[in-house]
């Protein structure tokens, strides 16, 4: 399992070289000089020449890369053009608001995906069936920020019965020691606080959760119908176990395993969504915070951001693999 | 008897099947498929025929229809009613069939042709393998729609081709991977050995042979590649990185300006949107019909 282990870590490297080289380029790559995009359009020949001196941008581009590697190991991303604050310290805001609505995001999807996709296979063919397969199909069709427009115009705007923007009314006066808003209410023991900030979570978590949604109840639905004809599964019908005992210990544990890959893979399309989603709900995490960059053109942003969460989703990936290599003996003794 | 009828009676008793004379026959059984088809020539002939069809100008504002700061709803003059500027929503939403369809195809086309290039080779040139999977797996570690964001941004801001190119690179290593895949599995096929054995060249095996029976997974991905395109691509506009010119219906895009309006006029949000929805779903009717018919192994399951 180490020598798995270990494996996966090493070709990470690769990759962690490629992504900081792509991001290198690509600030130096965008229209104008490399000065410009770092510090803005109100940059004057005074501080572009101190910023070539400062950031070193006459020198080789080997040199200078070496430099930016040496800075982001150091955990400096950079300076915001917009807020003059660093990067960093915005991250240490805002991931944790992201985090917190896509925990709940991936929360509703499987808690509502799974039980559909089983049920629907159990039913195949059926009324059921055949309405959740309606359903996943227009999870996959509706832009994201559509519905959000949609569920902020009926719950918040219309029915009046959920809050339309931010993580917290500000009228409540709470501490926050960890940056995890419903958290933080638990923690230091206010409940109306931890219960306001997950009423914000609500409508745009159910935004975020619908591909995923779709996708989870898919892939269970056609996970247990494979896994239902298996021979194990009939050998366990044959020896007369009751069909409640056999669809918890042998179908739907089998079929967990694509499933909990899957859950795992959706953490890209989460962070593209938390743009759109945190964007109509004025959500202030990593989403909004990246297209707030991309409307003023804040490009250290914008490439601390895309670096971020590259290597966030990288390492995801990673966790997921271990995990089902921890799950599976098949995958992990394959490599071998 | 002559010759010349005998052969006759051999063909008549068999009749030629292909994979894609097959591949229709089950599609045509398929209700879903058949209505995504519908769908998207449905949008194909508006998109085609807007100037016929639009009842106005679709860039042309009449201020005097606004009462109240916005938009009177749907009259008998204006079907769907006008936007905030007075401008036609019926018409905006027909001329927005042509930017959509043409985003995600012109998308789909880039992504599909570089990606096949990379995967093919990939696939059937094994020592450039570890270095293009390596490119195409960084690629993938950067969700796709932020690495839109950042092609939009090299390519010097929002506009339509650059949304085009855009979402067309991000759609490369998916058709990569999956071409790739595909080859690999038809390398090691009789036919192959064959024709290598014979002393097929290496470029003609792969053109000729290998991509043929490679293709099918690849036009069902592209088929539903055209689905998230046109969603992302209306994502960028919301963003207000579509066409510069905001007067340009492009249904994302006219999306960003009716969340002001939500609460007078909340049908300019739901046009649009609907509109997005149904043609997406076309697509993915389709790309799941075409799957079906195409994948053996789904044969007589579904």
């Amino acid at each position: 399992m180490l020598r798995f282990v270990v494996r996966r870590l090493f070709l990470l490297v690769p990759i962690l070289i490629g992504l900081s080289l792509l991001v290198f380029f690509w600030i130096r790559a965008l229209p104008g000089s490399p000065a410009e995009a770092l510090l803005g359009e109100r940059a004057t020949p005074d501080s572009i020449a101190q910023a070539r001196d400062q950031y070193g941008l006459d020198d080789p581009l080997y040199v200078q890369y070496w430099r930016y590697v040496q800075t982001v190991g150091s955990g400096d991303l950079g300076t915001s053009i917009a807020s003059h604050r660093p990067i960093t310290e915005e991250l240490r805001e805002r991931f944790p608001a992201t985090i917190e609505l896509a925990f709940s995001a991936m929360l509703f999807a499987t808690l509502i995906g799974v039980p559909l996709g089983f049920f629907a296979a159990k039913r195949y063919g059926g009324i059921f069936d055949n309405s959740s397969l309606f359903l996943s199909l227009i999870g996959v069709s509706i832009p994201i920020f559509f519905l959000a427009i949609l569920l902020k115009w009926l719950f918040a705007v219309n029915l009046g019965w959920l809050p339309s923007v931010g993580r917290q009314d500000v009228l409540i006066d709470a501490g926050h020691p960890t940056n995890f808003y419903v958290l933080d209410g638990i923690v230091t023991g206010n409940w109306n606080a931890a219960w306001d900030a997950a009423k914000h979570l609500i409508l745009p978590g159910i935004a975020l959760a619908t591909i995923p949604l779709a996708i989870i109840a898919r892939i269970t639905r056609a996970s247990v119908l494979d896994v239902q004809n298996e021979d194990y599964v009939r050998t366990a019908r044959a020896k007369g176990l009751a069909p409640r005992t056999v669809d918890r210990r042998h179908v739907l544990r089998n079929a967990m395993l694509p499933v909990t890959t899957i859950i795992g893979l959706q953490v890209g399309l989460l962070l593209s969504g938390a743009i759109l989603t945190e964007t109509v709900f004025a959500f202030p995490g990593l989403g909004s915070w990246l297209q707030m960059a991309i409307e003023n053109r804040d490009y250290p942003v914008l490439q601390g951001g895309i670096l971020f969460v590259a290597m966030v989703v990288v390492v995801v990936n990673l966790l997921v693999d271990i995990s089902y290599g921890l799950l599976n003996p098949r995958v992990r003794l394959a490599g071998r | 008897m002559s010759v010349a009828e005998i052969t006759e009676i051999a063909l008549e008793q068999a009749p030629p099947t292909g994979l894609w004379r097959d591949a229709f026959r089950r599609m045509r059984r398929n209700p879903g498929a058949i209505f995504g088809l519908f769908v998207i020539g449905f949008f194909a002939f508006v998109a085609i025929f807007a100037p016929l069809i639009a009842p106005f100008d679709p860039r042309h504002q009449d201020l005097s229809l606004i009462v109240d700061g916005c938009c009177p709803g749907p009259s008998r003059d204006h079907l769907l009613g006008v936007d905030d500027l007075g401008r036609d929503e019926l018409s905006r939403l027909i001329y927005g069939a042509r930017y959509s369809l043409l985003i995600g195809v012109v998308a789909v086309t880039v992504g599909l042709t570089l990606g096949m290039f990379l995967g093919a080779t990939a696939g059937y040139f094994r020592r450039l393998d570890g270095l293009i999977m390596r490119l195409m797996d960084i690629m993938l570690a950067i969700p796709g729609f932020l690495m839109a964001i950042g092609i939009v941004a090299l390519f010097g801001g929002g506009g339509l081709l650059q949304v085009m190119l855009a979402i067309g690179i991000v759609n490369v290593p998916i058709f990569a991977r999956l071409m790739r895949g595909s080859i690999l599995g038809q390398r090691e096929t009789d036919y192959v050995l064959a024709a290598r054995a014979i002393g097929v060249p290496g470029r003609q095996i792969l053109g000729s042979h290998i991509m043929p029976n490679a293709i099918s997974p690849v036009i069902v991905a592209g088929t539903l590649a055209l689905a998230t395109s046109i969603i992302d691509a209306a994502g960028l506009g919301f963003l207000g990185l579509g066409p510069q010119d905001p007067a340009t219906p492009e249904w994302g895009t006219m999306l960003t300006g009716t969340v002001r309006y939500l609460q007078t006029q909340p049908l300019l949000a739901i046009f649009p949107g609907l509109a997005i929805v149904i043609v997406v779903m076309g697509f993915n009717l389709l790309g799941d019909g075409l799957r079906e018919a195409l994948d053996p192994k789904l044969r007589g399951r579904a």
